[in-house]
């Protein structure tokens, strides 16, 4: 039958094509493969490519929420390097075994920040112990945060909160969101009044203003680990995360916002 | 293992909620598509085809960013409905309901379109001609033989719902109580260490759903037939 031919012809075309694909993927110098959390798009998105352009070595970074991301990686997903915003994550993949504990250091730090929609004419104000967010927030409107179990913005934001005696307040107005940068969104498109996120996210979006700084105390110190993955088999893993803590690219995250540690 | 939290049992129950409502909502909506689809020929048709197909093949989260600018408070849909009838869908279950019946009613279309279009139309229009008006056509010649496709139709659009996630987060967060579906829980828990167990019960709630689901989609499909005395029950 002349369908089933061209439809045999059709199969067997794409699985010689597959196969010629990935052969000639291996043959080039594979990419470095990073998993980072949502915060460091931009700055990292520039490290990374200032990288390849140093070393000709091709990176190409997954952005997630951390908790995400070290469930993928603790499931077998093919990370080379694993930079997670909090350090809770970075322990629990250690713990297995899961990263290599000799190249784990602590890349970056931030800080913590209340932000408001910039048209929504909010003014910067001091934060004190007790103090009562909800006029800010209306009649119906909802503070935007990382899901509080386990997006370090949103855990971070609740310990903040929860320091500060307003977090019984606030619990039933929140929003959870999947990342940081969701959080980041919502408050910048004005759907809510508003959200939790880190300086430096808050400086790469305009349409956002802070309110203000969660005091240094009020939170676990808020520490970027960074470490390859101990199943990587990359072999410019290692080097990659180093090159992260040298000048050019602690340049690159300090103008972003990144308190460099 | 079967001990249900309190954020689970709530989660279940608002599943349940919301995929009711977004598969009974937009039933009416799914018919009159499916009918002028399958029964009318006019320009754009094509076009309309081809918008009603689109949830099926955009990126959920494209569809629920797309909800957001429309239906977010900050949107002109959104704005609108609160204003003038006080109806908010931002980071509320009515909100998770519209989308999920957004993401379903293509296949609610698929399914209803291609009952009616096997239903014969010379029993239309025997119909006519004994002196039915075009409604009175449809709902006793029409929908009655177009029965088992609209309720696969509406089963469809249920289990879709149920499992819907992508654009019900974009758009309305996960909001324990308020937005958090089964889906969303699910999620929320894969990121915790040690949540597994709390999966596992979730899941098989979400397969038992279904399969009753299928089972009542099964019932009202040969209770019909049964009334109508239609001999095959294949």
């Amino acid at each position: 039958m002349p369908a089933l031919r061209s439809l045999a012809a059709l199969c067997l075309f794409a699985a010689a094509f597959a196969l010629a694909a990935s052969g000639s993927a291996r043959a080039a110098e594979a990419p470095l493969t990073v998993f980072a959390a949502a915060s460091l798009k931009e700055s990292l998105d520039e490290a990374a490519a200032a990288y390849a352009s140093a070393t000709g070595q091709a990176v190409r970074v997954s952005y997630a929420a951390s908790s995400a991301l070290a469930r993928q990686i603790g499931q077998g997903a093919p990370a080379d390097v694993f930079v997670s915003a909090d350090l809770d994550w970075m322990d629990l993949l250690q713990d297995k075994g899961l990263v290599d504990a000799g190249t784990r250091t602590g890349l970056l730090g931030n800080r913590l920040v209340l932000i408001a929609p910039a048209a929504s004419g909010a003014k910067p104000l001091a934060l004190r112990k007790g103090q009562d967010l909800r006029p800010l927030l209306g009649r119906r409107g909802r503070i935007a945060l990382g899901m509080v179990d386990s997006v370090p913005a949103g855990k971070y934001a609740k310990a903040a909160f929860e320091s500060l005696g307003m977090w019984s307040a606030l619990e039933p107005r929140v929003a959870g969101v999947e990342n940081v940068r969701a959080a980041l969104m919502l408050v910048a498109r004005g759907e809510a009044p508003l959200g939790v996120v880190y300086a430096s996210d808050a400086k790469a979006e305009p349409r956002v203003r802070v309110l203000a700084t969660f005091p240094a105390g009020s939170h676990p110190e808020i520490v970027y680990p960074a470490a390859r993955v101990a199943a990587s088999r990359h072999p410019q893993a290692a080097a990659f995360v180093d090159w992260l803590q040298q000048p050019v690219a602690r340049a690159i995250f300090a103008r972003h916002g990144f308190i460099l540690r | 293992m079967l001990d249900f939290s309190p954020a689970e049992l709530e989660a279940v129950a608002l599943s349940l909620k919301v995929a009711l409502v977004a598969a009974l909502a937009s039933l009416p909506a799914g018919i009159a598509v499916a009918w002028l689809l399958a029964r009318r020929h006019f320009p754009g048709k094509a076009l309309l085809d081809a918008l009603v197909h689109l949830p099926l093949v955009l990126p959920p989260v494209v569809v629920g960013y797309a909800l957001l600018v429309l239906f977010g408070g900050q949107g002109p849909v959104g704005a609108f409905l609160d204003e003038s009838f006080g109806i908010t869908l931002a980071f509320r279950w009515t909100g998770a309901a519209l989308a999920s019946a957004i993401m379903g009613f293509p296949l609610m279309v698929r399914a209803i379109r291609l009952s009616i279009e096997s239903v014969d139309r010379r029993l239309e229009q025997a119909a006519a001609t004994l002196g039915a008006g075009p409604w009175r056509v449809f709902a006793t010649v029409t929908l009655p033989l177009a029965w088992p496709g609209i309720v696969a139709g509406a089963v469809l659009a249920f289990a879709k719902a149920l499992g819907e996630f992508g654009a019900t987060i974009t758009f309305v967060s996960n909001i324990p109580g308020e937005t958090q579906t089964i889906s969303s829980a699910i999620y929320g828990l894969m990121q915790v260490p040690g949540g597994e167990t709390g999966i596992w019960r979730l899941a098989l709630v979400a397969v038992v759903i279904s399969l009753m689901a299928l089972l009542a989609s099964e019932w009202l499909v040969r209770r019909q037939h049964g009334r109508h005395g239609d001999g095959d029950e294949a």
